[in-house]
């Protein structure tokens, strides 16, 4: 058996010095690498530093940018480390134990972590086939055989499984998952870069979106979007001799549900309760190695693939019981002056669908002090990632 | 329903017996013979006891609705919107859950009993299908 006790090294010993995207729209007109290469380039100046100053570059494994290929696009001539971590929006928080890793072992000065996609005009996720030829799907220990034939094709429809438990559980309503999509498209109206920035959203508005899979509404969503974000992590020591006030990986952990069955996203309805989040496994240890709990976050980027996503993790994570999340969001808590403000760019709801990145970059503005909705004072915040089929997070904080 | 382009891939070293039956219009699971715990998605080996004595078993067909969710927009050109999926806890082993597609939006209750239908994709595989039990 494993210590128990086994302390977490990497407290406060690697530090996010550099942050860059590029715009979020519906259709980019360039390619991904193009994309990767410009919040990159971004990412590195923030941080700086020189292209060659970068020695590591780590990535989601969904993502068609390859790290030599980025490499070779930015002009980086001293590559010595690259990694994938995944899937989808698991990626972004696992990235940051990677570049962490790699920088205090040594196998790496300074890692770039990226996320680049058209994902609203090129790679439509869950965008279902154009295909009509007849197709085996399924096998090889993907276990889609068991779903995709049925009709159960995207992640929204597995979700929206999900929330009916949810509500069918603890009385969730509609209205509270509109509060969350309410709470974010309120963050995006103070955000100009935001993709729904000016375009305000009532209740009635969101009530009054199409239904897309019961109980899942249009604006229960998350948008589709093109652009790119990047991120430099160094060690802490190195941060403190660069420009901008370095923002610490106070800890990561990712996580797998007690009840995790083999195969990808869909097999969640068969867990014994599909309303649990590996979001549980991956808190529990998150607040121990980070040595504070949730009630000392100032702020939290949760990941928001969809309302019910962030009532599932605000409850995964120890912010409120088991089916009080959605009575959490109803309540004003996660607005700007709430107890927790989330996504406080807009999040993926409402900002735009970087499969995680934007909620770090958003992390490291805040506790930078530099972010447009700016929460005052906040010096911790929770990033989540995920959250099917298994959960990733970090604390990141404010250098003293 | 009609047949569709998306077919199982019914070979898997791990899943094709799930398929074979269904052929013959049975509904199997699979099952640990030393814990007797059930396993889906099927794997060889127990994760619960830790052994590889794992079966086919076949099931009564009968269950209960666990979730479902009326799919309004439509995704693939083969599956025309509105249809219905439906997840079914199974009688004879409630650890496992399986898929189902009705037409339309019908009226569905939480717990509401289930029967088993197969579905013939044209030449090819067969899917076990639910569909609400008839009441007595």
């Amino acid at each position: 058996m494993i210590d128990d006790d086994m302390a977490f090294a990497g407290r406060d010993k690697a530090a996010v010095v550099g942050i860059g995207q590029t715009a979020f729209s519906r259709d980019s007109g360039r390619s991904v690498l193009s994309l990767a290469t410009e919040a990159s380039l971004k990412a590195i100046a923030d941080a700086g530093l020189t292209v060659d100053d970068i020695d590591g570059i780590v990535r989601c494994e969904q993502d068609t940018v390859r790290p030599y290929s980025l490499a070779a696009a930015l002009g980086a001539k001293n590559l010595a480390y690259w990694a994938d971590t995944g899937p989808g929006g698991v990626a972004p928080c696992m990235m940051m134990g990677l570049a962490m890793g790699a920088v205090m072992t040594g196998q790496a000065k300074a890692v770039l972590a990226f996320r680049s996609l058209n994902g609203r005009s090129e790679t439509r996720l869950g965008g279902g086939g154009q295909r009509m030829e007849a197709e085996l799907v399924g096998g090889f220990g993907s276990y889609d055989e068991f779903y995709l034939p049925y009709g159960l094709q995207t992640a929204g429809q597995t979700f929206a499984l999900m929330a009916r438990r949810h509500m069918l559980e603890y009385g969730t309503t509609p209205e509270q998952l509109g509060a969350v999509a309410m709470t974010c498209r309120e963050h995006a109206q103070a955000t100009p870069h935001a993709m729904m920035n000016g375009r305000p959203m009532s209740m009635d508005d969101y009530l009054a979106s199409r239904m897309i899979s019961t109980p899942l509404r249009l604006f229960d969503y998350c948008l589709e979007s093109d652009g790119a974000c990047a991120v430099v992590i160094t060690s802490a020591e190195r941060a403190r001799d660069l420009p901008k006030p370095p923002v610490l990986i106070r800890a990561v952990a990712g996580g797998a549900p007690r009840d995790q069955r083999p195969g990808m996203m869909f097999p969640v309805v068969t867990r014994e309760d599909m309303t649990e989040l590996g979001g549980r496994q991956a808190g529990t240890e998150l607040w121990k190695r980070a040595g504070v709990g949730p009630g000392e976050m100032d702020i939290a980027q949760i990941y928001d693939c969809f309302t019910i996503s962030v009532i599932l993790q605000l409850e995964a994570y120890g912010f409120c019981a088991k089916g009080e999340g959605g009575p959490m969001a109803a309540s004003g808590a996660l607005k700007r002056g709430g107890s927790l403000p989330i996504n406080t760019g807009g999040g993926h709801l409402s900002e735009g669908y970087v499969h995680g990145m934007n909620h770090i970059v958003q992390a490291v503005r805040q506790l930078r002090g530099e972010a447009d909705m700016q929460v005052e004072g906040a010096e911790l915040c929770l990033c989540t990632g995920g959250p099917l089929p298994v959960g990733s997070s970090v604390v990141f904080r404010k250098a003293a | 329903m009609g047949a569709h382009s998306l077919l199982p891939y019914a070979e898997d070293r791990e899943t094709a017996g799930f398929f074979e039956a269904a052929a013959q219009d049975r509904l199997v699971y699979r099952k640990c013979d030393d814990c007797s715990h059930a396993l889906h998605p099927p794997t060889d080996h127990c994760h619960h006891c830790g052994g590889w004595n794992t079966a086919w078993h076949d099931a009564k067909g009968t269950g209960r609705l666990h979730s479902w969710t009326t799919v309004t927009h439509q995704i693939h050109p083969d599956f025309p919107a509105p249809y219905t999926l439906v997840v079914v806890e199974l009688d004879d082993a409630p650890e496992v859950r399986l898929m189902g597609r009705l037409d339309g939006a019908p009226e569905l209750a939480p717990d509401m009993p289930m029967q088993v239908w197969f579905e013939r994709l044209g030449d090819g595989p067969v899917l076990p299908q639910w569909k609400p039990a008839p009441v007595n």
